[in-house]
């Protein structure tokens, strides 16, 4: 009997220590809801953590991505990744867990939307008017420069008084 | 062809121009929360001293100022006592809550007993809690509303001006 009422003690103890030591973060569900794909294991795991990493900014340095710094800040990212990716999250999921918290900034690769489409738009067109001015000055250079022939007659009367000495009928 | 060139150059120059002046002018550390406007993450995290879990649900029904902070960080010595003396002149109307990451917690109660405390301090272990508040450095304090809503959030060590200027919008809500 003393036996059972030490036992249901601990038992007590346990539960109440366990239900003050119960900690939770917030999770990646309230933010994208459950995962949508697979859960995945050992080296496939890892290489996709490395991978999904790479597409992440690391918030604390200076344009380096998760994967490559050395931060405990990035570090925390990485194995949150690398969590998130066992559960079965899937890149998509992940980067808008990231986007969520951290907002565009996070993303390595600028989304193609709003004023992020300038990014993108940009380079293109100033590509694009370059190769018009240079294509439109080509031309130009192409065309065979007028002969003296084509040109007009100049009329001036001491010219003309030169010609009528030397005989030029012109 | 000269007048043309000319138009799109000064339309380019004025493009950076205007970019520049509105980018130069920018904190590059103060990056807009996208948690504005939005129920805050809910945490259950454990009290530094005494070990209770504390969750963030505990204190709705009243603002909270919820201060990211760590005893390695230099600014946050700086604004500890600002935080201190407006939680003592503010509870239990306003909620303070500390959340240390990346921090021992000998060296977190060292800091407390020796530079005071009017609030509960929790640990982020794993600094998951940080990462879902999208927090980049330390300090960062974020102000909710009495509906646990995020209504502002502020990067850097916070004067007591700068703490009720974003009070303000949390008691308004």
């Amino acid at each position: 009997m003393k036996n059972l009422a030490v036992l249901a003690l601990c038992i007590v103890a346990t539960i109440s220590i366990g239900a003050q030591t119960t900690t939770q973060a917030p999770d990646a569900q309230m933010f994208v809801g459950p995962p949508q794909g697979q859960p995945i294991t050992g080296d496939v795991l890892d290489a996709k953590t490395a991978e999904v990493s790479a597409l992440l900014r690391c918030p604390v340095c200076q344009g380096m991505s998760v994967a490559d710094s050395p931060s405990e800040m990035a570090v925390n990212m990485k194995h949150q990744v690398h969590a998130l990716l066992a559960r079965g999250y899937t890149q998509e999921q992940i980067l808008q867990y990231f986007e969520r918290s951290y907002g565009q900034f996070v993303l390595l690769k600028p989304k193609f939307q709003g004023v992020n489409t300038l990014v993108w738009v940009l380079p293109i067109l100033a590509i694009a008017i370059g190769v018009v001015v240079v294509v439109s000055k080509m031309k130009k250079l192409e065309q065979p420069a007028p002969t003296t022939d084509d040109r007009e007659p100049i009329t001036d009367p001491y010219l003309d008084e030169v010609r009528q000495l030397v005989g030029d009928k012109k | 062809m000269n007048r043309t060139v000319l138009l799109v150059g000064v339309f380019i120059a004025a493009a950076l121009v205007v970019v520049l002046f509105f980018g130069l002018g920018k904190d590059p550390q103060a990056i807009d929360s996208p948690l504005i406007g939005r129920p805050a993450p809910n945490f259950a995290l454990r009290e530094v001293g005494t070990g209770r879990t504390i969750s963030l649900d505990e204190f709705k029904g009243r603002p909270v100022v919820l201060n990211f902070w760590a005893t390695w960080c230099g600014p946050c010595w700086e604004e500890h006592p600002t935080l201190v003396a407006n939680a003592r002149a503010m509870q239990p109307g306003v909620q303070f809550l500390g959340v240390v990451f990346q921090d021992n917690e000998d060296k977190i109660q060292k800091f407390l007993r020796d530079r005071g405390h009017a609030y509960p301090t929790v640990v982020d272990d794993a600094g998951k809690t940080a990462i879902a508040y999208g927090v980049g450095g330390v300090p960062e304090t974020f102000f909710l509303d009495k509906t646990g809503k995020v209504v502002a959030k502020y990067t850097g060590p916070l004067d007591t001006g700068l703490l009720q200027a974003n009070l303000q919008k949390a008691v308004q809500q």
